[in-house]
């Protein structure tokens, strides 16, 4: 949030484990901040495996700063 | 001790009461992204991959770093992220 | 001893301490002030008899023995006490109650919607998040605060002012007392307030235009009246600076109405070159101490006795230094000489301005035996410049007058585009120019005067 106050648009990325946290602290600022959330666990994905995460996720991620886009 | 304070719209009212997020960027090609790794395990596999995908959309992208997850990201570091990049993207939080 | 004379028939509504009286068991907790807010309480004690429950009630106040006796029909009541003693303001009267008891017990409506900040934000950067300040920070609009506004106006909170440009926007009373709140006035400035934006809504002003110029004008205030020193604004030392809450803050409310209701943001319409300072707040009261000078107010066809505020397209300041000067007649060619640089040396006609004369200049003009109108004329005559040094490529200029102005004659100035007004302290031997819009005129902006009410 510090940083759209900056007058930049921004976003996170998080694990499902935050929803609840994201939301609450959304509510207690008077904004929900643009987010995406992930399946946890994340701390012991291998390499490949995060990898993968990330393909899944890479269409919201995107939309997380930018209209939605097609790649070229 | 806090309580609510409610105030009187000062406005046109054409807005919605709520407060707003900036608009999102038009398109990617030539806008610098900035992603921020906020310092937790697994997170920098995970953004360089976002950070392959978004070079294909003609991004340009720069990587930047919190110091320590368990803080907000210093000043500074703010400061310059609002001044490199159009947009930012920070992860990943577990 | 009532009590026990009329038989619990007598109940005691306290607004202090709930548990006195002790000795009677009917009484009523009005620490919440609920009861004397509705029954129109103003002094302690005040006795109520109700007849047939409540229908019919007469009322004493304070205590007078006779009074209470002849009222009660108990003819010894008191008979130890004292005879008189006039009693307490109720707590309801204390100051800013009556605002905080209607907004809880009254019929107080607002049209303005309502704005419920999240319990974790910080009110002041509430505000400034929501976009609602000039870059400083303004007062945050509650109900009870825009309440104590309108209190300082008669007029209905939703009579309407008319449509703020540039989104024409329409402007209720109420709508004008949130945005006054937030430039930090007072409720007794609101009237002044009310007057700059009807002022701002004439046709003549052209405020739409000037919202959109390129160029650096914005509204400047003058205060004429009996108004000024009544709600204390400065006409003397720094009076075009800062340090004056009426001054900065009525200035202010206009801008921030512009900026809030109707639409005109810097970068949006607002799309000023370099803008100037006054965007902030540019409102001043004039000298008036001098009984045989005009105010601007009377130039304008104004009575001394009223209270004016007059609108000028305009910004900046330029100074006029004349230390040398004991006669008039070389004053008035110093000024004269000054106010040629008024946007540009060899524009005329083009742009308005307003020449802001100090007590020490107005001094060698009144030892010289000038009126305000003599200095008015020599002015005049001493800008009559011939076309031919004006016009473009004239001193090797390219800027300047068409061609066509080349045989004529011109003055810097057209008609009713010079106003004079006298502000300052008195010492310092300077004097200065607001400049005008660069639309200046029938087509453009021309100064307005509102009267106070």
């Amino acid at each position: 949030m510090n940083l759209e106050s900056r007058g930049i648009p921004a976003g996170f990325i998080a694990s499902r484990e935050f929803v609840e946290a994201a939301a609450a602290q959304g509510k207690s600022l008077g904004i929900k901040p643009a987010s995406v959330f992930v399946p946890h666990p994340i701390q012991d994905r291998t390499d490949a495996e995060m990898v993968q995460l990330a393909q899944d996720a890479v269409d919201a991620v995107t939309e997380l700063v930018c209209k939605q886009q097609k790649e070229s | 001790m806090t309580s609510q304070t409610t105030l009187l719209d000062p406005t046109a009212e054409l807005m919605p009461v709520e407060r707003q997020l900036l608009p999102r960027l038009s398109e990617l090609a030539g806008a610098t992204i900035g992603l921020l790794d906020i310092s937790k395990p697994r997170g920098k596999e995970f953004l360089d991959e976002i950070e392959k995908h978004l070079l294909k959309l003609g991004a340009r992208v720069k990587r930047y770093t919190k110091p320590t997850f368990a803080r907000v990201a210093p000043t500074e570091l703010s400061q310059q992220i609002s001044v490199e990049c159009d947009a930012v993207i920070e992860g990943l939080a577990d | 001893m009532l009590a026990s004379q009329l038989d619990n028939n007598l109940t005691v509504y306290v607004q202090d301490d709930p548990t006195f009286p002790a000795s009677i068991s009917h009484r009523i907790d009005d620490t919440s002030l609920e009861f004397s807010y509705r029954n129109a309480i103003e002094i302690v004690p005040t006795l109520i008899r109700l007849k047939n429950d409540s229908e019919n009630e007469s009322r004493i106040f304070g205590w007078d023995k006779q009074q209470w006796q002849e009222f009660t029909g108990i003819e010894n009541l008191g008979a130890e006490l004292i005879d008189f003693k006039p009693g307490c303001g109720s707590k309801t009267q204390d100051p800013g109650m009556d605002e905080l008891l209607a907004l809880k017990y009254g019929n107080q409506q607002f049209s303005a919607r309502r704005v419920d900040l999240a319990e974790s934000e910080d009110i002041m950067e509430a505000c400034f998040e929501r976009g609602w300040s000039d870059g400083l920070p303004v007062v945050p609009p509650t109900t009870v605060r825009v309440m104590r506004m309108l209190s300082g106006t008669d007029r209905n909170a939703d009579e309407m002012l008319g449509n703020i440009p540039p989104d024409n926007i329409p402007c209720t009373i109420e709508k004008l007392a949130i945005n006054a709140v937030m430039a930090g006035c007072k409720p007794e400035y609101f009237p002044v307030v009310i007057a700059s934006v009807e002022a701002a809504l004439q046709d003549r002003f052209c405020m739409h235009g000037l919202l959109c110029t390129t160029y650096f004008s914005a509204p400047v205030m003058v205060i004429n009246g009996p108004v000024s020193k009544q709600i204390g604004m400065n006409s003397g030392v720094n009076a075009l600076g800062q340090g004056n809450r009426a001054n900065a803050t009525i200035g202010r409310a206009l801008q921030l109405v512009v900026r809030n209701v109707g639409g005109g943001i810097p970068g949006g319409i607002d799309r000023a070159t370099m803008g100037n300072p006054g965007k902030y707040s540019y409102c001043f009261a004039e000298d008036e101490s001098d009984s045989n000078w005009n105010s601007l107010a009377m130039d304008r066809g104004y009575e001394r006795g009223d209270s004016v505020i007059s609108l000028f397209a305009g910004g900046g300041l330029q100074a006029i230094i004349d230390q040398q000067s004991r006669e008039p007649e070389s004053l008035a060619k110093s000024m004269a000489a000054s106010l040629r640089g008024v946007a540009h040396t060899k524009l005329f006609g083009m742009v308005d301005a307003i020449l802001v004369i100090s007590p020490e200049h107005r001094r060698i003009y009144r030892e010289g035996g000038w009126s305000k109108a003599d200095v008015k004329q020599a002015l005049y005559e001493e800008l009559m410049t011939p076309g031919t040094e004006l016009v473009r490529g004239a001193n090797d200029i390219a800027e300047g007058m068409p061609e066509k102005f080349r045989d004529i004659v011109l003055n810097k100035f057209q008609e009713d585009g010079l106003h004079i007004v006298s502000a300052g302290g008195t010492a310092g031997m300077f004097s200065a120019i607001i400049d005008g819009w660069a639309a200046s005129g029938s087509l453009g902006s021309q100064i307005v005067s509102q009267k106070i009410l």
